[in-house]
Parts: structure tokens; C-alpha cells; sequence
């Protein structure tokens, strides 16, 4: 059986005084004013039964008409200031506050992300607790809060309306309490049950969800209608839709069992036990009729109220949970570490004795206090996807990357750039080992088009300078950028120019652009900042043969001091290097110039033989 | 856009729409399980009635009875009675909650999204594209469950209130009749109800597209495809710059409209607590102590009836009038659900089946254009395939290749011209058995979260069909990485919900969507860049692989490597949205226009090298 873990008062009490004072520091009005309402609900939820109690005693006397007068226009006068207060609350000034809040700490968690190692985004356990922090944070925080305003609330109601009661006739108090007792250890356990419910019934609607997205999004639309994926799906729906209902029957009976009959069949035996009860004191005259009626109206009150109190507190634990995890996200340093020394300009770039694995279960720091975000570490973690690689890069040379999918060439260059650091062996930048510099600093002097690169939903213009993008600043930049990658044409074409706005995400004249100029606009990034060195992760793959030779012509035309990377599979494109670096498996197993490598007649001789094979006996 | 938006939220729906949408509703939940809604809406009778008994009549009983010095014995046997008979009627509702619904709830949910999902397949694929049409079509998917269980909760609500206050009033009236015109007051305030509502959806509706936005800027932040961009370069800083600019939107909007809700709101708990509850209470208690029960006044009994069951009535006529209110509301969401639903696509389904073998497909100055696009995408074009006959289309991004498959398939209608199969227009033949000629692997093919073979077979499975995955994942080339998995073919891909799931290499995947090709025995084959992620050895063997395993099939590529367009039988040549050149590769050269200048573009770096190896 899954049990929610057991953790220390202390720590309950730690970790959500800690998202107190987080909220209080980041809106300090929207934790006074949760304290303020707190206390104006509590005094609404219980003036309407002392009212009626003592209003009902002095009609009782028959004698005072004017005090009874009074107390009702008291009373009028008390809901029309408060409610003055709670609309305005509610509507208008609770809400801004949750906005504030929501933006600092989106803010918040948002730079922290950017500042994680991207092996981070690799390890999936790692990505689920990180997506799950993002989510919740904020909501968390407005919970924590509103929770803690309702428990003032509740204290102050039933504190108020206990004490009538106790007035009235202490026998309903224990009567009321022991049954309110019973209803609260049942809905405890219900709690329990229905923790374990959704944990089995959590994969099955993960199911349905993913169906119901294949059906909304775009993305698959083509695929339904050419393939009968459909019928697949549906029936995969149609089995996943029993699932539910079996399970949901099973856990039906228990909640039957303590909310049917612990909470609703209990509420009304003591209801008409108590009605009882009040029958034989007024028979006796021990009862006033004012004290009845008010007792009768406030009992369900009072045991809604004591429920809801112990409810509420049963939350904490379930913040505290959350908030350990969010912490622990929070106090994550990312183990890329900082370097001080200055960048110098760039001489060479060496590899020295690297390998490199990815890690996929390194987090001991992450361990998943909910079940339900566990992930196994996947089994293919720990494989080494380079093994004692020795390169050096001089300033000014052009060189390729080769080699097969697999064979280590990407992550290469996420080396070279310093996203991840080599589990052995050092990279050298002019005889330095790159971790004495800051990763900021030495990531700007290099340039990169992604093979899996994205463009934002922005301007062309924003899109080329990968950020900000200022007019008199940076338009001729852009436009050479861009004519440099080969855009001018789609750009032509385009009626707002670098200013056109790129996909329709949230923007219906937006401008959709093909998998090629898209690539170019991706290129058109490097080329835009003055970058020493230049890394074109298969640069052309979506380019048809024109673009690329183009492309080609472009980056050698305009890169004469510049040190340029070239990853690809297709030799064509490689073969202007002055230096080929051919991988296969994670070893560099053959390396030299075209000419040089097609003389040794090694893999790359042969690689390069069955790609031009083609284009031979054909012209 | 914006405009037009605006226009359409201010029309209220007619009366008629607004019942007729909300009976849609309640069919579809009745044609799913009838039994639910019986059940569902008869209980709210019961629960009405026990409610009444169990307070304002039991309390006027119990009190004029001490009052009128009753026996007491009388009145609590009635008190038993009552509680008896509640908790048995209480447990065998729950019991039907608990138990019995969830079954049923789920069996309508079902119901419900299947009808969309079928309707979601069958809508034309121009419609994804139009983004007006694309928001109420996510609108309707989200919302069409929740929406139509909500229009019964509201009858339910309807049918116990009604109940309620049918009961009270009655007794009310019978105390004294000037009572009652109290209880009608917050009729008055249903007004300002309506006005609320109004502001609310408002605000809901120009909050989406800022929204959007907002998850966007989430996106990228948390998605690790953005990861490495955002790591680089400012635009993390553009984002946080959209990210705050949406929040300032979010505060204008709560500005805007909380101001409108919080008066309409604070005009109706006014009204409701202290014109009808105090006046009232102030009124009884006038008559009870002024006038006195011996001159015809109130008792004090009667007193705390007033009390009780005045706030009941004003609780139900104001609940009675939000519900009206609802059901106007739900009329208007469900308004794009029947949208949705009723949809006519204008791409007519054919009635004639699609001839089984195939047959030689014609295409007839062919001409095409997105909606909203300024320019023909395809322009007139014309060229037959004959059957078996493998065509390679090349030429440079955007002239127009992808378009022109995905009208050959029939996911857009040509704006002119026309496509023949056999020599019969394809519009005359249904869609599904049209398509189901075709496989077809697109450059932006999808994975499933299934099987291996679900995700190659794209169909429900049957015998033998093992064998038939084996052997297409082996023409394809994935049958080694498959064979490394655990479970073999039968392991789920993705972990959108498997925690086991594997996630595949781009180039692993784009080889096990080919084996769809394989799979089936299609007289028709198109494959929109089938190699663009694979190394030159897994393209070079996927190409001999196709060539072979498609014999007698017609097939038509686009490739950008014009290596593989040797091995065509024919190759069509687009630039700019027109055929520029047709012929075989030799007949292309020798015409030395673009393709050749392509080809040897493209050769040249090879062949260059050759030459100079050679000297």
C-alpha cells in the first residue's frame, strides 16, 4: 500500500511558514489583507445566529419593540458595509494581488531555469519535477495563503457560535461535537482511499488525455486522415473507458461506505437526535423558543464549520510536501560552476583526453516525495557517447564534423559549448581549461545554429537577433544576416519585412515559414553577431540543393577569418573543410583533409563513395 | 478579427436557441443513459420535499405544538418517522452516487467525445489552418462534457428549487399573505444576476488570446527543445518582457471587469439580505409584537418560520433566476459545440467507392491556394501517373511540392482543375476509401503513444499481423533498433503516459514510419522527404529497400537529394507553384534547364573531388 510519506511537525510548520513569508515578502498587502478578510467572513458566517438568538429572546418578552427595531437595523447596516468590503475584495483587489504575485514568482522560477544545466532537460525525472514546480508554485502559494485566511475565518465563526451554543445548552455541544468527531475520522480515512484511487485511475485518464490531444491538435490532424489511426484510437478509448469504470466502481463502495454512511446517514441521526432532545426541553420549559430557533439554525453551521476546520488543517501536510519539493528545486546549483577569468580573443580550442556520458539518474538531490511523479531512470542512462577524443581548433580554420547518427557528433558541440562538462578530460581555449572562464561569457563567443533549433513566436527581425531588436541599432544587421543566409527572396515576399511576425501562435496575419526558411532564419542568427567561432550543426538539412549551395558559398564568402564547425552527414558539404574530424561510436576515428582522408581509403573514403555514387553515373 | 469577436459575444442568443441549445444537451445525456437522468433529476423531487418537511413545516409544528401545549409523544414519533425515512432515502441515493453513476458519467463522457472525436476526423483539414474556426473547436472539444452535465445540474437545481419555494411560499402564505411579496423581491435582482454574468464571460473571452501568450512564454522556458536557445542570446529577456506585458493585460482586464461584477454583485447581496430577509424579519416582528397574536398578529412561532423560510424562498428566487441565467450561458458555449457538431464539411464525401487495385491518377490543371493566402500556392498544373510508375518531385522550398501531395490526397480541394483515378473524379469516390489507397509518410510524420505495431500497422490489429510488422520494420531498416527493445514490436513508444515508454531517435523514428509503407499493400505510395533524418548508408539502403519492396506500386517522393531522383522513373520539377520540368533524369539533363543546373549544383562538390582525386 502507497502511503503519503511521514514527515515531522516541525517541518509542516517550516516549510509552509516559509511560503507565508515568501508571499508576504513579494505582496505584503496580499498578506494583510488575507488576514482582514479572514476575520470579516469569520464575523459574517456567525452574526446571523447571535442576531437571530437575541433577537428571538427579546420578541420572546413581547415588551421591546424599539430594541428589536434596532437590532435589525443594526444589522442592515453591518451587511451593507460588509459586503461593500468582500465585493470589492473579491473582485477587484484580490485578484490584482494574485496577478502580482503570480508574475514574481513565475519570475522567479523562470530565471532559475534558465541558469540549470540543459543535462537537466535530458534526465526525465528531473524534467517532470521541474515542469511540476513550474506548474504548482504559484497556485501552491495562493493556497497556502487562502487556506490560512479561511482557518481565521473558521476559528472566529465557530468560536463565536460554539459559545452561543454553550449558552443555550451544553448536552447539543457534546452531542454535535462526538458526532462531528466521527465524521472527520471517516472523511480521514475517505481522504486515504481516495489518495489510492487516484493514484490507480492517474495513468488511465493520462491515457484519455493524451487521446483527446491527438484529436485536438493540428499536428496529427494529417495523420488521422490518411491512416486509421482513428479506429485504432477509438477502440484504445473504448478499453481504456472500462478501466476507469472498474476501477471507479471498486473505490465507489468504500466511498459508500464513509462518506454515505459516516457523513450524510450521521448528519442526520444527529440532526433528529438533537431535534429530540430540544422537544423534551421545551416541554419541560428548560428551553426558551428564541434558544431553539437559534440553535436550529446555526447546528448545521457549527458542524459544517468544525468539519471544515479539521479539513483544512489536513492541507498543511499536503503544502509542506510541495514545498519541500519546490525548495529543493530552488536550492538546485547547477554544476556547471562559474569560472573568473576574462575571456581573451580566441587562438584554439582543444580537446584534451574527453569522454563524456550522459547521466541520466545523477540527481540524488531529486528524490520524488509523491509517487505519482516518480519516473524510473531510464536504462540506457550512463552510456558513453564519447570516449578520449583529442582535437585541436585553430583560429581561422574550417572544419567538419562527420560521421553516422550516433556516431557522437552533437555532443560534441554541446561540449564545445559548454552546456555540459566532460566527465573526463579537459577542453582547452587558448591553453585554458574553459571552466576558468565564465560559461556566460565564453558561450557569447560562439555562434550556433541548432540542428533542432526553434524559431520563437516573434518578429523575423527579434527572431534573427535572438533577442531584443533595436531599429537604428540593429536593422542593417539583420537585413545582411538574413541576406547572408540566403532569406532575401522570402523576405521579399514578405509585407512587413523583418517586422513580419513569424507563426500564428497568437497572431492571425503571422507568417507560417517552411522547414527550410526557417532554417535560414535559424542561420541568419550566426551571422548576425560578430562571433569568433561559428558552429553549424547540420546546417542544410532542410535546405533543397540550391539553397545549400548557396548557403555554402555564403558562409565561405563571409567567414574568411572566422573559425567555422561544420556538422553534417552529407559530404558534399564537408568537403571545403580544412580539417575533417570523422566519428563513428563516439571515437574520432579518422581525421585530415578531403584529399588526405579519400587517399587512406578508410570509413569516410567509403562514406563518401556511396553518396557520390549516384550523382556519378548519372551526369 | 477583433472586431467581429466583439459583435458576436454582445449577440444574445434568441430564446428559442437558447432552449433548443440546452435540449441538445440534455438528449445527448439521455440517448447516452437514460436511466442517469431519471434518476439524477427525480432525486432533486425527493430531496425537495424531505428538505421542506425536515425544516420550515417541522419547526411550525414543533413550535405551535409546545405552544399549544401538545403531547409531546406525538411530535417526536413524527421527528423518528421523518429522521427514518430520510436516512434510508439518503443511503440508497448515495449508494446510487457512489456506485451506480461513475459508471454511467463515464459511459456519457464517452458518448459524448467520441461524437466529437469522429466529427474532429472528418472535418476538413483547411479548418486547423483557420484560427477562428480552430478556437471553437478546442473550445467545443474542452468544454462539450463539463458543459452539457452542467445544463442537467442546472435543471436539477431548477426542479429542487421549484420545490423549495413552492413549499415555503405555500406557507408563508398560509402565516400571512403580505409575506410573500418579500420573497418576491430578488426577482428584481435576477437583472443584475444577468449583468454579472455577462461581464464575467467577457472577460473570459478577451483574457484567451492573452493567455495564449502567457503559456507560450512557459513554454519555452520549460520545454526542453528551447532549452539550449534560450540558454544562449537575450531572448529569455524578450520572453520575461511578454510574460510581464500579459500580466499587465491580466490586471487591466481585472480593473476593467471587477469593477462592473463587484457593483452588480454587492447590488444583489444587498437586496437579498437586507431588503428581503431583514424586511421581512423586521415586518414579523412588527406584526408578532405590535399588533400581538391575540389581534390577528403573528405568533412567535410563526416568527421563526418567517425567519427560516423567508431566506429559503429569496435563496430559491434567486437561485431560480441565476439558473435561467445558466441555462443562457450554457447555451452559449454549447452554440459553439453544435457549431462544431453540425459542421457540414465542405469537402463533399463521394459515394462510389475508390477502385481496390488502384489505376492511373490524372491531375488536371490543378490549381490551389490557402485561405487567407494572396497567391496560388499550385498553379495549373497537369501530369498523369500511371500505375507503377514512380515519379521522384523535386524542386526548391515552397515551390509547392508538400501542397500539391496533400491535395493529391484529398486534404484540400483544388480551387480549379480536377483529379482523376481510373478516369473517375475523385470527389465522386468516398474519402475513406480514396485515402485508404494511399500510404503516406509525411515530413512531419507523427509517433504515436502505442505500440510498435500499432504505430506501424495505424490500424486495429488482427492475425498474422505480427509477421507483417517483422517484416515491413526489415524493409525499413528499424527491424535492429526494434529488435533491441525489450519487448520487441510490442513496446509502447513515448512516455506521454507509459513511464516504460521508449522514445526513439528522430532517425529511428522516421524509419519505423516508413514501414507503413510496408505494411500495407497500398496500390499508392508518398513519401514527402523519407530521408531527411537518416545518415547517407540508411538513406542509401532505405532507397534500394523501397525501390524493390514497391514494384508494381505507383510511388511518388520528394526528395531534396537529387541522387535519389536517378532512381525515378520520371521526375517532376516544381518551381513557384508550377510544373517546370517533367521527364526521366537523362531526358532532364540533356534539356540542361533548372534540374540539371540542380544536379550538378549538387554533384559538383562529389564529382569535383573525383576529377581531382583522379589527376
Amino acid at each position: 500500500m502507497s502511503k503519503q510519506p511521514r514527515q515531522k511537525l516541525s517541518s509542516i510548520l517550516k516549510n509552509n511558514l516559509f511560503m507565508l513569508k515568501k508571499v508576504a515578502r513579494y505582496t505584503p498587502d496580499y498578506f494583510f489583507w488575507m488576514i482582514v478578510e479572514g476575520v470579516v467572513w469569520g464575523t459574517i458566517n456567525s452574526a446571523s445566529g447571535v442576531f437571530s438568538f437575541h433577537l428571538l429572546n427579546t420578541v420572546e418578552e413581547g415588551t421591546d419593540f424599539p430594541a428589536a427595531a434596532g437590532m435589525i437595523g443594526l444589522m442592515a447596516l453591518f451587511y451593507i458595509v460588509v459586503y461593500a468590503f468582500d465585493r470589492w475584495y473579491w473582485q477587484i483587489q484580490n485578484p490584482l494581488m494574485r496577478q502580482k504575485l503570480h508574475l514574481k514568482m513565475h519570475e522567479e522560477l523562470f530565471v532559475k531555469a534558465r541558469s540549470l544545466d540543459l543535462s537537466c532537460f535530458d534526465d526525465p525525472e528531473f524534467y517532470n519535477d521541474f515542469v511540476w514546480a513550474m506548474d504548482q508554485s504559484d497556485k501552491r502559494a495562493v493556497e497556502v495563503l487562502e487556506d490560512t485566511g479561511k482557518l481565521i475565518n473558521r476559528i472566529v465563526a465557530s468560536t463565536t457560535l460554539v459559545g452561543l451554543l454553550l449558552t443555550v445548552d451544553p448536552v447539543i455541544s457534546v452531542i454535535l461535537f462526538s458526532s462531528s468527531a466521527i465524521t472527520i475520522v471517516c472523511n480521514l480515512v475517505g481522504n486515504k482511499i481516495s489518495f489510492r484511487h487516484s493514484k490507480e485511475t492517474n495513468p488511465l485518464w493520462r491515457k484519455k488525455d493524451y487521446i483527446n490531444r491527438v484529436y485536438h491538435l493540428a499536428d496529427y490532424a494529417k495523420e488521422l486522415r490518411i491512416s486509421r489511426a482513428d479506429e485504432l484510437l477509438m477502440k484504445e478509448y473504448d478499453e481504456n473507458t472500462e478501466k476507469i469504470i472498474e476501477v471507479d466502481v471498486k473505490y465507489g463502495k468504500k466511498y459508500f461506505l464513509f462518506y454515505g454512511l459516516g457523513w450524510n446517514a450521521l448528519s442526520t441521526v444527529t440532526f433528529f437526535t438533537i431535534l429530540v432532545y430540544m422537544i423534551v426541553l421545551l416541554d419541560r420549559g428548560e428551553l426558551a423558543i428564541g434558544g431553539f430557533a437559534a440553535v436550529v439554525t446555526v447546528i448545521w453551521k457549527i458542524r459544517w464549520m468544525l468539519i471544515d476546520l479539521i479539513e483544512r488543517l489536513t492541507k498543511y501536510p499536503k503544502h509542506s510536501l510541495y514545498i519541500e519539493k519546490y525548495l529543493e528545486f530552488l536550492r538546485f546549483t547547477p554544476r556547471i560552476q562559474t569560472g573568473k577569468s576574462e575571456l581573451p580573443p580566441f587562438e584554439s580550442l582543444e580537446f584534451r583526453n574527453v569522454s563524456f556520458s550522459y547521466e541520466f539518474s545523477a540527481h540524488p538531490k531529486y528524490q520524488f516525495h509523491e509517487e505519482d511523479y516518480k519516473a524510473p531512470v531510464g536504462e540506457n542512462g550512463n552510456r558513453e557517447a564519447l570516449r578520449n577524443i583529442n582535437l585541436t581548433i585553430h583560429a581561422g580554420e574550417k572544419i567538419a564534423i562527420v560521421g553516422y547518427n550516433g556516431a557522437g557528433k552533437t555532443t560534441l558541440i554541446k561540449l564545445m559549448m559548454r552546456l555540459y562538462d566532460p566527465t573526463e578530460g579537459e577542453i582547452l581555449y587558448n591553453g585554458v581549461n574553459i571552466k576558468e572562464y565564465d560559461p556566460e561569457a565564453y558561450r557569447k563567443a560562439i555562434g550556433t545554429v541548432f540542428q533542432d533549433y526553434k524559431i520563437f513566436a516573434t518578429t523575423v527581425a527579434e527572431n534573427v537577433m535572438n533577442g531584443a531588436y533595436c531599429e537604428e541599432r540593429d536593422g542593417g544587421t539583420v537585413i545582411n544576416a538574413l541576406n547572408t543566409a540566403d532569406f532575401a527572396d522570402k523576405l521579399g515576399t514578405l509585407k512587413e519585412g523583418i517586422h513580419t511576425h513569424l507563426t500564428r501562435e497568437f497572431n492571425d496575419n503571422g507568417t507560417n515559414l517552411s522547414g527550410g526558411e526557417s532554417q535560414k532564419v535559424a542561420i541568419a542568427r550566426v551571422f548576425a553577431k560578430d562571433y569568433p567561432i561559428i558552429i553549424m550543426d547540420e546546417p542544410s538539412s532542410a535546405l533543397d540543393p540550391m539553397a545549400e549551395y548557396n548557403l555554402n558559398q555564403s558562409i565561405l564568402h563571409h567567414t574568411n577569418d572566422k573559425t567555422v564547425i561544420f556538422i553534417s552527414h552529407r559530404l558534399s558539404t564537408t568537403r571545403i573543410a580544412d580539417t575533417i574530424y570523422m566519428f563513428d561510436t563516439g571515437r574520432l576515428i579518422e581525421e585530415g583533409s578531403h584529399s588526405e582522408l579519400l587517399a587512406r581509403n578508410g570509413k569516410y573514403a567509403e562514406m563518401f563513395r556511396l553518396q557520390s555514387e549516384k550523382y556519378q553515373v548519372s551526369l | 478579427m477583433e472586431k467581429k469577436s466583439q459583435k458576436e459575444k454582445k449577440k444574445k442568443l434568441p430564446f428559442k436557441r437558447t432552449l433548443s441549445n440546452n435540449l441538445f444537451a440534455l438528449r445527448a445525456i439521455w440517448t447516452a443513459s437514460p436511466i442517469y437522468l431519471t434518476v439524477y433529476l427525480g432525486s432533486s423531487l425527493v430531496y425537495g420535499v424531505l428538505d421542506f418537511l425536515s425544516e420550515g413545516y417541522l419547526l411550525r409544528k414543533i413550535v405551535n405544538g409546545v405552544e399549544g401545549g401538545e403531547e409531546i409523544a406525538g411530535m417526536i414519533r413524527y421527528v423518528v418517522i421523518l429522521g427514518g425515512v430520510s436516512i434510508l432515502v439518503y443511503s440508497a441515493l448515495n449508494w446510487f452516487w457512489n456506485v451506480i453513476s461513475p459508471v454511467m458519467q463515464r459511459r456519457i463522457a464517452a458518448y459524448i467525445e467520441k461524437l466529437l472525436f469522429r466529427k474532429a476526423a472528418e472535418v476538413e483539414l483547411a479548418c486547423y489552418e483557420t484560427p477562428s474556426f480552430y478556437d471553437k473547436y478546442v473550445k467545443a472539444m474542452d468544454e462539450a462534457y463539463e458543459r452539457m452535465i452542467k445544463v442537467m445540474r442546472t435543471l436539477d437545481n431548477l426542479i429542487a428549487r421549484t420545490v423549495a419555494l413552492f413549499a415555503n411560499s405555500l406557507l408563508l402564505f398560509v402565516i400571512d399573505p403580505w409575506l410573500i411579496l418579500f420573497g418576491l423581491f430578488p426577482l428584481l435582482l435576477g437583472f443584475f444576476k444577468r449583468l454579472e454574468n455577462i461581464a464575467g464571460h467577457d472577460m473570459e473571452t478577451e483574457k484567451k488570446p492573452i493567455n495564449r501568450r502567457a503559456n507560450y512564454v512557459r513554454r519555452t522556458f520549460y520545454l526542453g527543445e528551447y532549452a539550449k536557445e534560450m540558454r544562449i542570446g537575450g531572448m529569455y529577456e524578450n520572453m520575461l518582457r511578454d510574460l510581464r506585458e500579459t500580466f499587465t493585460e491580466f490586471r487591466r482586464f481585472i480593473r476593467k471587469y471587477g469593477t462592473r461584477k463587484a457593483i452588480y454583485g454587492y447590488i444583489q447581496s444587498v437586496g437579498l439580505e437586507v431588503v428581503t430577509i431583514l424586511g421581512a424579519t423586521f415586518y414579523s416582528v412588527w406584526s408578532a409584537m405590535c399588533i400581538g397574536s391575540e389581534n390577528g398578529g403573528m405568533h412567535i412561532g410563526d416568527c421563526i418560520v418567517v425567519l427560516g423560510s423567508i431566506g429559503t424562498i429569496s435563496y430559491c428566487l434567486n437561485n431560480l433566476v441565476q439558473n435561467f441565467a445558466e441555462f443562457g450561458e450554457h447555451a452559449l458555449f454549447l452554440e459553439d459545440v453544435r457549431f462544431f457538431l453540425d459542421y457540414n464539411p465542405t469537402m463533399a464525401d463521394g459515394k462510389e467507392a475508390a477502385p481496390e487495385g488502384g489505376g492511373k491518377l490524372e491531375v488536371r490543371h490543378l490549381s490551389f491556394r490557402y485561405e487567407g493566402s494572396e497567391s496560388d500556392t499550385l498553379k495549373d498544373i497537369s501530369f498523369t501517373l500511371h500505375q507503377g510508375e514512380r515519379i521522384a518531385l523535386v524542386g526548391s522550398n515552397g515551390s509547392g511540392k508538400t501542397t500539391l501531395v496533400k491535395v493529391l490526397l484529398r486534404l484540400y480541394d483544388p480551387a480549379e482543375g480536377e483529379i482523376l483515378l481510373g478516369g473517375k473524379n475523385i470527389k465522386e469516390m468516398t474519402l475513406a476509401s480514396y485515402r485508404n489507397g494511399f500510404s503516406t509518410v509525411f515530413q512531419d510524420f507523427k509517433i504515436f503513444s502505442m505500440s510498435v505495431k500499432d504505430n506501424v500497422l495505424l490500424r486495429p490489429g488482427r492475425d498474422g499481423d505480427d509477421e507483417l510488422v517483422e517484416y515491413a520494420l526489415k524493409e525499413s531498416g528499424a527491424d535492429e533498433k526494434v529488435g533491441r527493445l525489450k519487448s520487441g514490436i510490442h513496446t509502447i513508444l513515448t512516455r506521454e503516459f507509459d513511464d516504460k515508454g521508449e522514445n526513439l531517435s528522430v532517425g529511428e523514428q522516421q524509419k519505423l514510419s516508413l514501414a507503413r509503407i510496408f505494411a500495407d499493400r497500398t496500390p499508392f505510395v508518398i513519401l514527402d522527404e523519407p530521408s531527411s533524418a537518416l545518415d547517407p548508408i540508411a538513406e542509401y539502403k532505405m532507397f534500394e529497400n523501397m525501390m524493390r519492396a514497391t514494384v508494381g506500386r505507383s510511388v511518388i517522393f520528394i526528395s531534396h537529394r537529387l541522387s535519389s531522383a536517378v532512381l525515378a522513373d520520371r521526375v517532376l520539377l516544381m518551381d513557384g507553384g508550377r510544373l517546370a520540368e517533367c521527364g526521366t533524369h537523362a531526358e532532364l539533363m540533356a534539356l540542361n534547364g533548372k534540374y540539371a543546373a540542380m544536379f550538378k549544383r549538387q554533384a559538383e562538390n562529389y564529382l569535383g573531388s573525383e576529377v581531382t582525386e583522379h589527376e
